[in-house]
């Protein structure tokens, strides 16, 4: 109690709010994403194992292969979630500089050892994601560079909001446009992930949208990541090939290999109609629909669960973002706002562009969806992230209850910023 | 604070940007899963449903061996060798191995294929069996595949292959019983539907399994006896040689049921080579496809309209000459000098055309008047199914044509034409069917080649029997028509027969038409005859004819009836009578 006591003054300090109780709707959302997710590696987990097994001639992989791996990720990410919550914030925000360094860092040597060919790096396709650790598996430290990337800009962006140069383009936006792009090179130049690269861009858009940036700087700032989007398409061609793809829409021809990604996507969705095929079932998972278990999982589950099961899960993705805006919204310091907002911004674009390349209203990026994906690296940063959002949850301050029914926003909160729990101990 | 204002509503923003975002979704859903489902189940199907067609095999052929069933049709493996000459690492190896082993199955030119390189598929050989196939299999080869097909293989080679017809490369069956039973014999293709995985592994989810096993071919057994029938062709070809003729063609029933024991027609060709044939004749059965001018032997029809109307008896006597005048016409004999009084029996052994006429007119009021030509239109085309289709199993049978006397062309000269086998166009098998008839007892049996199925045990299911139609002329009639034939063949050819068995013929000799008027220098030989002991056992009919050869019935087609006859005396071990 006396430690809890001690972290809680400590938190406090930074926002002048006394721990109470987290909004637990978080780890119930995040819960039940889980729980999908494990049902969905149960049910295609054989199918799967049998694809690998006949390609690489081989029976390593058994039928419940993927449901165990995914069950040990979940049991890591509930650990690293647990973790942070226990993580004091304002130690991560102290620390926040060195976090996001040691993130470059990792990238950078999985970039020289990429380069020089050492073993640790692994690679597909010329892109080195992923470092190699041998029976422990491989871990992608994009997402570590992510999170150290949340915490860092939170922290600058909030000193900069709360001197009142959010706007200044040589105080804020170049040094924001530089952390960016030396973080693009790694992650979208080397990498050659434009999926987490888009991440990166929506978390800080986010953060920048709550700190305040006025709306042409802001449009200036969209107007541009666009361009730079649109250049980074144009010299990759593997990037144009998807885009073509999406641009025949609907009417994609299956034989096109380019699109066969997508057209299998949407043939699982199609197929799986109002109420899916059932657990179990799924034919698109035997080999058809490539990505099954990571990437193209929520069409597996269009397959499985039909209509129904695709809008529960948006349904429960609505909620968990939802109740990460609400924290935000009742954080009464703009560095944990931001924090908060950052993981909003980091889950939103994970959902929105997988969810939008897999049904076809965006063109493909490799990119997982949050919690249900199988992968280890993924599961466990974003509950790190939502482990964080979760942590805050215990620090927001409520409406007051004494100027009646009507909503209230913080200007006619001004001077009430109390907890409900706690006396103002600054401002 | 200074930004709380702009934060919460930049964050209820962020907030309908989100929920703005995944209505989008749900109504992307709800156009791909509800509205578009049939599509994408469609095309789900197209990917994931993978379908096989088990060939259902076709069914074999039979003959009868003196009562035994003997394949004559039957279906053989073979394999057509193909290489993939980007991943044939020792390209002289698989040469010499094509050389070696399947030489003479072997493409022309194949040692190049196998040099192409940025190929991947080339067929080097056809029609290579088992046994070479696995002698190249063992030289354990990169690059070398085989692909299995069924053949039709004819142990009989030649023997009957017009009546069998054959198997084109598409496995359609063409022309003779392949033609005509194409259906029967190909079966029905079993269907193996399966939901596979993207390497076609079958899987057990869904319900549009399919497994419909193949139902194989209708095994098919003819009337026809091997022994009878390889007896015939080549008495045929020994005639057709003997005469410098180039076709011919013989046809041997039983008048007893109808059935064909032999059928064939030179030039013939191999089933099993039908791609080199370079005469498309080559490919008819003569006595089905074919309808000539029979000529004099449909005499014998003459007389026995004749004798079962009682307009003349074979006693019967006329006053014989050289001409007869009818309408406008001169009707000339072959045999002149057997003027004055003679009886029809004398016309028929002299193949007197005046004696013929005379019947004609013996049936009418003294002319050849309707209702001389009427009784004679009724006994040819209504009673021996003369002019029309027999219904014989056999693809492409000819029609051939009586004009019946209400027609233009159906006048007193055309039926006194008529009288002796002129102006009319017949097939040998509507002949031998009705003179079948004629010295049977008067039983008119269409004629058949199928005797039946053979079923999954080997045994014989026996075809039911077409419908006969009895009294086509009295048991008197068919009784005097064979003492006739058999006199007629007796005033000549007495000596050609085995001694104490009944065997009757009449011999023909028609010209041809050529541009529409009769070629005297290019003549068709045709022998219709019977043979039996108490009763008529079998019907033999020939024809022989050549380009440009003056073929006479008694010369060239008469030797192969003897030929066939006195053989076929012996094979049915029939009882001489005394």
């Amino acid at each position: 109690m006396e430690r809890l006591a001690n972290r809680a003054r400590t938190v406090g300090v930074t926002m002048g709010v006394r721990k109470h109780r987290p909004d637990y709707s978080i780890v119930l959302y995040m819960g039940l994403l889980m729980l999908l997710g494990l049902i969905v590696m149960y049910a295609i987990g054989p199918q799967r194992a049998q694809v690998l097994n006949a390609s690489y001639d081989t029976d390593f992989y058994t039928a419940t292969y993927f449901f165990g791996k995914q069950a040990l990720s979940l049991a890591l990410a509930l650990a690293v979630f647990f973790l942070v919550t226990k993580i004091p914030v304002g130690w991560l925000q102290a620390h926040a500089k060195k976090i996001f360094l040691a993130g470059l860092a990792a990238c950078g040597v999985l970039a020289v050892s990429g380069w020089v060919g050492a073993g640790i790096a692994k690679c597909s396709l010329g892109a080195c994601r992923w470092f190699d650790l041998g029976p422990l598996g491989s871990i992608q430290p994009a997402e570590f560079l992510k999170f150290g990337l949340l915490v860092f800009c939170a922290g600058f962006i909030a000193h900069r909001a709360q001197a009142g140069l959010v706007n200044d383009f040589y105080k804020t936006l170049v040094p924001l446009g530089v952390i960016i792009g030396i973080v693009a090179i790694f992650v979208i130049g080397i990498q050659e992930d434009m999926g987490t690269g888009i991440a990166i861009l929506a978390i800080v858009a986010a953060m920048m949208t709550v700190a305040g940036v006025r709306i042409r700087v802001g449009a200036v700032l969209v107007a541009a990541a666009l361009l730079i989007g649109a250049l980074m398409i144009v010299v990759a061609p593997h990037r144009i090939e998807r885009v073509t793809a999406f641009l025949q829409g609907d009417n994609a021809s299956v034989t096109d290999a380019s699109a066969y990604h997508i057209v299998h996507a949407k043939i699982a969705i199609g197929s799986g109609g109002l109420t899916g095929v059932g657990i179990g079932n799924s034919v698109q998972a035997t080999g058809y629909l490539p990505e099954a278990i990571n990437d193209s999982v929520f069409a597996i589950m269009g397959e499985t669960f039909g209509f129904v099961g695709l809008v529960v899960v948006l349904v429960l993705f609505s909620a968990l973002l939802l109740s990460l805006l609400k924290v935000a919204e009742r954080l009464p310091g703009l560095p944990e706002k931001l924090l908060v907002a950052g993981v909003f911004g980091w889950l939103a674009s994970h959902v929105i562009l997988n969810v939008a390349a897999m049904t076809g209203v965006f063109p493909l990026t490799g990119i997982t969806l949050p919690l249900l994906s199988f992968g280890g690296t993924s599961m466990v940063f974003i509950a790190g992230a939502l482990g964080l959002a979760f942590q805050l949850s215990s620090y927001t301050v409520h409406h007051s209850t004494k100027e009646g029914e009507r909503y209230e926003d913080s200007r006619s909160r001004r001077g009430l910023g109390r907890p409900r729990y706690a006396s103002r101990s600054r401002m | 604070m200074p930004n709380d204002v702009k934060v919460n509503h930049r964050i209820k923003f962020l907030a309908i940007i989100c929920l703005a975002v995944m209505a989008v979704f749900v109504m992307r859903l709800f156009y791909l899963q509800i509205v578009e489902h049939d599509k994408y189940i469609a095309l789900a199907n197209k990917e994931q449903l993978k379908r096989l067609s088990i060939p259902a095999k076709r069914g074999e052929i039979y003959m009868m061996d003196d009562g035994r069933l003997t394949k004559v049709v039957l279906n053989q493996t073979v394999y057509t060798m193909f290489v993939d000459p980007a991943i044939v690492d020792e390209p002289e190896k698989v040469k010499d191995a094509i050389r070696e082993v399947v030489g003479g199955n072997a493409v022309d030119g194949f040692s190049k294929l196998v040099d192409k390189k940025e190929t991947r598929y080339q067929v080097v050989a056809k029609t290579v069996t088992r046994t070479q196939a696995q002698l190249i299999k063992k030289r354990q080869l990169k690059g070398i595949g085989f692909q299995a097909e069924s053949r039709r293989v004819y142990p009989e080679k030649k023997l009957a292959a017009q009546t069998l017809g054959f198997v084109n490369f598409e496995g359609n069956g063409q022309y003779g019983i392949e033609g005509m039973f194409d259906k029967e014999l190909k079966g029905k293709n079993g269907l193996l539907q399966s939901v596979t995985d993207v390497s076609n592994v079958p899987l057990t989810i869904g319900n549009k399994n399919i497994d419909l096993p193949a139902q194989d071919g209708r095994n098919i057994v003819l009337t026809l006896d091997r022994n009878i029938q390889a007896y015939s062709e080549q008495a045929l070809a020994r005639g057709v040689k003997r005469s410098g003729a180039d076709s011919g063609s013989v046809i041997v029933m039983d008048p007893n049921t109808g059935k064909v024991l032999a059928m064939s027609s030179l030039p013939t060709y191999d089933p099993s080579k039908y791609n080199v044939v370079t005469n498309a004749q080559a490919f008819n059965l003569g006595a089905v496809n074919n309808p000539y001018e029979p000529g004099s032997v449909m005499k014998t029809f003459t007389m026995a309209t004749g004798i079962d109307t009682g307009a003349v008896k074979p006693s019967s006597t006329y006053v014989n000459t050289d001409y007869i005048k009818v309408e406008d016409r001169t009707i000339t004999n072959a045999s002149k000098g057997e003027t004055g009084t003679i009886t029809f029996q004398h016309a028929l052994n002299w193949s007197l055309n005046t004696g013929m006429v005379t019947v004609a007119e013996r049936l009418g009021n003294g002319t050849i008047d309707s209702k001389a030509r009427s009784t004679m239109y009724r006994y040819l085309h209504d009673k021996f199914k003369l002019g029309e289709l027999t219904g014989i199993e056999v693809s492409g049978e000819a029609a051939g044509r009586i004009i019946a006397p209400d027609e233009a062309d159906g006048n007193a000269v055309r039926y006194s034409n008529m009288t002796f086998g002129q102006g009319m166009d017949l097939t040998m098998v509507q002949v031998a069917a009705g003179f079948g008839a004629m010295v049977n007892g008067g039983t008119y049996y269409s004629p058949t080649v199928i005797e039946g199925a053979v079923d999954k045990d080997g045994q014989l299911v026996k075809a039911a029997p077409k419908p006969a139609q009895p009294n086509v002329i009295s048991p008197s009639t068919s009784s005097q028509m064979r003492d006739m034939v058999i006199k007629a063949r007796r005033a000549f050819y007495a000596s050609s027969d085995l001694p104490g068995y009944r065997v009757g013929g009449k011999t023909g000799t028609s010209q041809t038409i050529v541009n529409g008027s009769y070629e005297n220098g290019q003549t068709i030989a045709t022998y219709l005859g019977f043979g039996g002991d108490t009763k008529p056992r079998y019907v033999i009919m020939v024809e022989v004819s050549g380009k440009g050869k003056n073929l006479a019935g008694n010369i060239d087609a008469m030797p192969i009836f003897t030929d066939i006859s006195n053989w076929t005396i012996d094979y049915l071990k029939l009882q001489p009578q005394r």
